[in-house]
């Protein structure tokens, strides 16, 4: 059972830090940013190319990772919502348009050979599923009363936390995080209140994105799983479901919902077997937007940020 | 005189005529599709959870194609070969075999390479009297009884594959003979057809062998692994089986033994790439599987295939590799025997379904004959990963 909960909060802290990600965007533009699974899996892939395939040492490795995913929030910003802004489109439009920019990242990613002109340097794997070597970051095993600790599971739950909290702490009592919230509660206003709101969205999307990309390395490494498909497997409707039970656009929310789901699926383990995992989480969701639509952190518009 | 030289003469021409002869079917003649084009859809899966299997298939049928065309071709004609990514979808396999029959009007198809999509692929081949053979697929009910539940056999499925029928039991079998395990775990994947298939493959096969099956866990592969591995750890089997696909048996390997997992791995045919054995890495070392290929084998038709692969591709093939480049083989071995018209499409590939009947081949795989099941009859090469990426011959078992 300790074991069981252990992999619990393991997991549960990469979906927090995946959903944070994915609620700060739903927060501040009141859209669904669903290419964050891809940028999350562009994380850990450039991270895994940068060490394997030129040799670079994991921190590095990581840093570019995390670099390119936050471009990669800007690239959301500026080719799939931006435009559509612009045009007054309604919010389906630009959840169509992040659909489409997934599945390009996600279809690109997979043609990654070897011979390929272009994709070759961010990845020559296809579809095959790869791990970090083990010379890349030393992953050692402890066992310690009948509990397997492995460090990367154990370091993903301070580092989420931690970055969470920054998170937090840069949204409440930063000038940044009072230019979102301002953003959020009424974007016309902040403009008029001579914010950039461009600006503020486009950063918006940047840490989002960048947490979406951390989200995705800290995957890699724990479950020694590196696809082109571990966001749209892992964590791409498991976020939703995240912010749906936190609360949506809220950051505490999307904490507690990452844990929640973690352990809401373990306890479906092992009280109902594993065929069932799945549909009990979810059966938890419908009962969650049944019982309290909002979410268990849910608030107004204007305190979601 | 004159009219015994002529008999003589006939005579000799007749012995010529028969010497050209092979296998069962008439003689076409060295050129006589000269000019002419044989046409083979490959469905494979390139991309999505089949793409650890279907680049392999690819390289390995490509290379056959390639090196038939350099001499000659088949009879004179070229064997044109197209490959069309299925992209692990069941749908999108059998969207693509209506194409190729009935629009591309491909002579003969191979694929698809999930069990998952030939339950869909093949009646549409049986019922647009297609032939189509099999490369990878190993699951229950793809021959002869293609339309499971129905239970007609398939007159145009082939398969070059060995099946897990066969594999896993034997693999099962000479694993307790060696070491005796007392108690297993399986962890199946139950979201696809080949893993569930396995799985009871498994479950139908430990009573005989002394294994006690202590649980059976069902997970799905878009799922962290994780929590399956810990539940079969804490049982404490002899052996954890795993019938699963791509990636996935890997990670379960790794899992476990980061768990304290000391006993043995078994599988099945998602083993059998050196993808896999790679990504498993040192705690792959020891895993057990049946392959219907090892890269070791000496005998002639294997050792040639296997030096000019490495010449072709600067990296060994693999089991799938082995099996695209044999059903390429057998294509144009029947093709050649066929005495195909080119101008009567149905009439050709009725002709090739009779002379696939008939192969008798050399190949990578052994010497290669089709059961009248039209299954392959084959020895089950026992191999495990060798902690390095390749795999070690451990037993070598004939078909019965």
């Amino acid at each position: 059972m300790q074991q069981q909960l252990l992999n619990a909060i393991s997991i549960g802290s990469i979906y927090a830090l995946f959903a944070v990600g994915y609620t700060l965007v739903f927060g501040v533009l009141d859209i669904l940013n669903l290419a964050h699974s891809a940028v999350f899996m562009l994380g850990a892939a450039v991270t895994y190319s940068m060490v394997v395939n030129h040799g670079q040492s994991f921190w590095v490795a990581a840093a570019l990772g995390l670099a390119i995913a936050a471009v990669m929030g800007l690239v959301i910003e500026h080719v799939c919502l931006r435009p559509l802004r612009r045009r007054n489109a309604p919010p389906i439009a630009a959840l169509i348009s992040t659909i489409g920019l997934a599945l390009i990242i996600v279809a690109a990613v997979e043609q990654g050979r070897p011979e390929h002109p272009y994709l070759a340097w961010l990845w020559v794997d296809g579809a095959n599923s790869v791990s970090f070597p083990i010379s890349a970051l030393p992953n050692p095993t402890w066992h310690v009363a009948g509990l397997t600790l492995e460090a990367a599971k154990v370091a993903v739950i301070p580092i989420s936390v931690a970055l969470m909290l920054v998170l937090g702490y840069v949204i409440r009592y930063t000038q940044i995080g009072r230019g979102l919230r301002a953003v959020a509660e009424n974007p016309r206003a902040a403009r008029l209140m001579g914010l950039d709101v461009d600006r503020m969205i486009s950063l918006t999307l940047v840490i989002s994105s960048a947490l979406g990309g951390l989200a995705g390395i800290m995957f890699g490494l724990a479950q020694t799983d590196i696809s082109p498909y571990i966001g749209r497997d892992n964590v791409e409707v498991k976020g939703l479901a995240v912010i749906v039970l936190g609360g949506m656009g809220s950051i505490p929310g999307a904490v507690a919902g990452g844990y929640l789901l973690g352990l809401i699926e373990i306890v479906a383990l092992l009280l109902f077997g594993s065929n069932v995992r799945a549909g009990v989480a979810f059966a938890a969701l419908f009962l969650m937007l049944v019982l309290r639509p909002q979410g268990l952190f849910g608030s107004s518009l204007s305190e979601k940020v | 005189m004159k009219r015994l030289h002529l008999v003589g003469w006939l005579a000799v021409a007749a012995l010529v005529g028969a010497c050209g002869s092979t296998g069962g079917g008439g003689n076409s003649g060295a050129n006589a599709y000269q000019g002419k084009t044989i046409k083979v859809g490959a469905i494979l899966s390139i991309t999505g959870a089949g793409g650890v299997y279907g680049p392999q298939s690819w390289e390995g049928a490509s290379f056959a194609v390639k090196q038939i065309n350099a001499s000659g071709g088949v009879n004179g004609a070229q064997i044109a070969l197209t490959k069309n990514d299925d992209a692990s979808d069941k749908a999108q396999s059998a969207q693509l075999a209506q194409n190729l029959i009935t629009q591309e009007q491909d002579l003969v198809l191979i694929g698809p390479t999930l069990s998952n999509s030939a339950v869909a692929v093949h009646p549409l081949a049986e019922k647009l009297r297609t032939p189509i053979l099999a490369v990878s697929t190993t699951g229950i009910h793809i021959v002869p009884d293609c339309n499971f539940p129905e239970t007609t056999p398939c007159k145009y499925v082939f398969r070059d594959s060995l099946g897990e029928e066969t594999a896993i039991p034997n693999n099962i079998k000479s694993y307790a003979q060696d070491k005796s395990p007392k108690t297993g775990v399986l962890l199946v994947a139950n979201d696809d057809k080949f893993s569930s298939d396995g799985g009871k493959i498994v479950e139908s096969s430990v009573g005989a062998n002394g294994i006690t099956l202590l649980k059976t866990i069902g997970f799905k592969k878009a799922e962290d692994v994780t929590p399956y591995v810990t539940q079969a750890v804490q049982l404490k089997p002899d052996v954890i089986f795993i019938t699963s696909l791509g990636g996935i048996p890997a990670k379960i390997m790794i899992e476990a033994r980061k768990q304290g997992f000391q006993g043995q791995f078994l599988g099945g045919n998602g083993f059998n790439t050196a993808t896999v054995s790679n990504q498993a890495g040192t705690y792959g070392k020891g895993a057990r599987s049946g392959s219907a290929w090892y890269l070791g084998n000496t005998f002639a038709s294997n050792k040639e295939f296997v030096t000019a692969f490495k010449a072709e591709y600067n990296h060994d093939p693999d089991q799938f590799s082995a099996q695209g480049y044999t059903a390429i083989k057998i294509i144009a071995d029947s093709a050649k025997r066929a005495n195909l018209t080119f101008t009567d499409l149905a009439g050709d590939r009725d002709k090739m379904r009779v002379a696939m009947e008939k192969v008798n081949i050399d190949s990578p795989l052994g010497p290669f004959q089709f059961l009248p099941t039209h299954d392959v009859k084959q020895t089950t090469w026992i191999i495990m990963m060798d902690g390095a990426g390749g795999f070690t011959l451990v037993h070598e078992i004939k078909p019965s």
